[in-house]
């Protein structure tokens, strides 16, 4: 397979969108939101679905395509049987996908979460951008806040400029961007050996840089109309995000995509996006940028 | 119930509180010099003890710190405990997380930073005992492991100071070097309990050598799965339903000294328990920053100079001061960390002089060196004269971690900049 095109393709415009399709019952719903994501951005728009073919599933399916107002010529349907999480990244990375759209449950069993289920494993591994939905809806109605990760990370830059680009087509009225106040170690060294003064003094440069450095980005970026506002949480890396957008009720979060590969390590010593992925706050959209 | 007597309660206090003002004192000194605070901590007791209070007022020093009777039981006792609380409170800044964050260059060099001390210092205790005084064949193995294990450590506390210092806390090198001290301490501090563990057992037993590994790895698993479930969910409950800070501070402790307690009865020692229990405590992401600034601030200021501070009262640092056994260690402790750190470091994607700034960051031991040795000394694993060693060693590579940071990290960007030039 020649992967070549996908090498620093940028994670936007999405010209390419791809549908996870499962039989459950919230295929219409998904698929509705579906298309009107790849309206929005002029999309192609790919359904997949990994299992059998059968005369029944095919026409089960073509009833909710029809009911979801998809088009059965203009829209491919790939249908492909294998292990569910390997054949979809394979048919992702072949069809030059720019956005993965699947449906998610917010909150997994314990049991579940640690296997891994197929949605937050395809998450961890994908090679294009993923947007978990977990609520989608019949009648879908488009975003209208949303909170970026912004993590010191080289990868930031790309995820704000998606989520920028997002934000545009959607014309919505609330863009944060988040930036996470935890110093690990930090309380120990203090307590050890420093005034008051001083520990305040620590604490304020330590977030100051960072603050600086994502002011800085933020400033350079193209941003239309678009307001885009600084907020910094107290909390671990992804907890916190987590919480704050369920506090204001955001309808997308945005994160980088993973540095390494996540393993059952992450799930049991939770961290960042892990926090995320344990107990979706709102839609997650995780952005690869390819870089 | 046996009690402290009305004259010996006073003895008690007046040694207290000379301890904790002294090694404050010294202390803030030290801290107007960049010194570790336990440099201070140690000298209060150096001062306090037979090295010098000894030599010059040998009544006096017997008087206010006896080595027998009720005083010392309760002194003994104080310490004793304290080194449980600072176990505990070490343990809730390891956060294994951060580890798995940063990948491939953080296990590189942890791992590393471990392994070369670790065989360097078990291959020349195992193979020349007699460097070491060391006579006795039932101990050599238990007393390379020991060395390995004590040259294999890192001082969370100090390099966390060092590079808040010199404003690396945040950058990769600083990052890798937290971290990677994180994994040494937990793996340190599970290897150490497992040679205490033998030494509880003392027989040396293949079945004994399994159950000890078996407790260990059983009661860290249950704490790091089902404990820390239990202790998040409760924790959110307790700060806000609970007095404020003092609820937090009594259930912290409270669940520290349980499991400090469960582990030393099933013949492990109590500082695995509070380690242990400290990593799930400190990992819930519902401790709020507060509440753990304050835990650390009561064990750190109030306990930990109880524990420094008793060291000195206990050993002749003249005496028992033996210039080529100390040339020995410290040799090496620089050798064996720097090399395997940067090793690590340079694996993991570090360039030459960047590897060598996480070792020699990598090789400040501090406190947690003089813990590990204080708990051998007690479990008669070594002698007043290794203790003494392993001390000035932790010293020494302390007060060196910063300026050789300095050194490599400026002549990285001297080599940036001459080959941008180019």
């Amino acid at each position: 397979m020649d992967y070549s095109k996908l090498k620093k393709r940028p994670s936007y415009p999405f010209e390419t969108i791809a549908v996870a399709v499962s039989f459950s019952p919230r295929l219409e719903a998904v698929l509705c939101e579906a298309k009107r994501i790849s309206n929005l951005f002029g999309s192609q728009l790919i359904l997949l679905h990994v299992g059998d073919k059968t005369p029944e599933k095919e026409e089960l399916l073509d009833a909710h395509i029809k009911k979801a107002g998809l088009d059965k010529n203009k829209n491919r349907l790939i249908w492909m049987d294998g292990e569910p999480v390997d054949t979809i990244l394979k048919l992702c990375k072949l069809n030059i996908v720019d956005l993965l759209i699947l449906g998610a449950i917010e909150k997994e069993n314990l049991f579940r979460f640690y296997v891994g289920s197929i949605a937050r494993t395809i998450s961890r591994r994908a090679k294009c951008s993923v947007l978990l939905l977990t609520q989608p809806s019949n009648h879908p109605k488009r975003f209208k806040k949303i909170i970026v990760n912004g993590v010191d990370n080289p990868k930031t830059v790309h995820t704000i400029k998606t989520a920028l680009y997002i934000s545009k087509h959607e014309k919505l009225s609330e863009f944060t961007v988040v930036q996470e106040d935890d110093l690990p170690v930090l309380s120990m060294t203090i307590a050890e050996s420093s005034t008051a003064p001083e520990a305040t003094k620590i604490k304020k440069e330590m977030m100051q840089d960072e603050n600086i450095k994502l002011q800085k980005i933020v400033d350079g970026l193209d941003k239309e109309n678009i307001t885009v506002t600084i907020k910094t949480v107290h909390g671990k890396p992804g907890y916190a995000i987590s919480q704050f957008a369920k506090q204001k009720d955001a309808d997308l979060l945005v994160f980088n995509s993973p540095d390494t590969h996540l393993g059952i390590f992450d799930r049991i010593f939770t961290h960042d996006i892990e926090y995320a992925l344990a107990n979706l706050p709102c839609n997650l959209l995780i952005v690869h940028s390819r870089i | 119930m046996g009690k402290l007597s009305h004259h010996e309660f006073i003895i008690l206090l007046i040694s207290m509180a000379v301890m904790l003002i002294l090694s404050r004192v010294l202390a803030e000194f030290g801290r107007k010099l960049k010194f570790p605070i336990v440099m201070g901590e140690i000298l209060a007791g150096i001062i306090l003890g037979p090295t010098v209070l000894g030599l010059l007022a040998p009544n006096v020093f017997t008087t206010y710190f006896p080595s027998i009777g009720n005083t010392s039981i309760a002194l003994d006792g104080i310490a004793k405990i304290s080194v449980v609380m600072m176990l505990f409170v070490t343990g809730m800044e390891v956060q294994l997380p951060l580890v798995l964050k940063q990948g491939k260059a953080a296990i590189y060099t942890s791992t590393m930073g471990m392994i070369i001390p670790f065989a360097s210092g078990f291959f020349i205790a195992y193979y020349f005992p007699s460097l070491f005084g060391v006579s006795d064949e039932n101990y050599r193995l238990l007393f390379a492991l020991f060395l390995g294990t004590a040259l294999s450590i890192s001082a969370l506390p100090v390099i966390s100071r060092i590079l808040i210092d010199m404003n690396m806390f945040k950058t990769k090198i600083g990052t890798i070097i937290i971290a990677s001290a994180m994994f040494n301490d937990l793996i340190g501090w599970l290897i150490f309990s497992f040679i205490l563990g033998m030494l509880n057992t003392s027989t040396g037993e293949a079945q004994s050598v399994w159950i000890t590994i078996a407790s260990i790895c059983g009661f860290g698993l249950f704490m790091l799965t089902i404990g820390k479930i239990i202790i998040d969910k409760s924790l959110p409950w307790m700060q806000k339903k609970l007095s404020w800070p003092g609820g937090i501070l009594s259930i912290s402790l409270g669940i520290c000294f349980l499991c400090g307690a469960f582990t030393e009865s099933i013949g492990l020692h109590a500082i695995l328990g509070a380690f242990i229990a400290g990593i799930a405590f400190g990992d819930s992401v519902h401790l709020n920053q507060k509440a753990r600034e304050i835990i650390h601030q009561f064990v750190t200021n109030i306990f930990a100079p109880f524990f420094f501070v008793s060291i000195g009262l206990k050993v002749n640092f003249v005496s028992n001061f033996e210039w080529q056994l100390v040339l020995v260690i410290v040799v090496l402790a620089y050798i064996g960390k720097i090399v395997g750190a940067s090793l690590g470091a340079y694996l993991g994607g570090f360039s030459k002089n960047e590897s060598l700034a996480v070792g020699v960051g990598m090789n400040a031991r501090g406190a947690m060196e003089i813990i590990l040795g204080t708990l051998a000394l007690n479990a008669g694993l070594i002698n007043t004269r290794i203790f003494v060693a392993l001390v000035v060693m932790a010293l020494i590579t302390s007060l060196t971690s910063g300026p050789l940071i300095h050194y490599f990290v400026g002549k990285e960007a001297n080599d940036k900049k001459s080959m941008e030039l180019l």
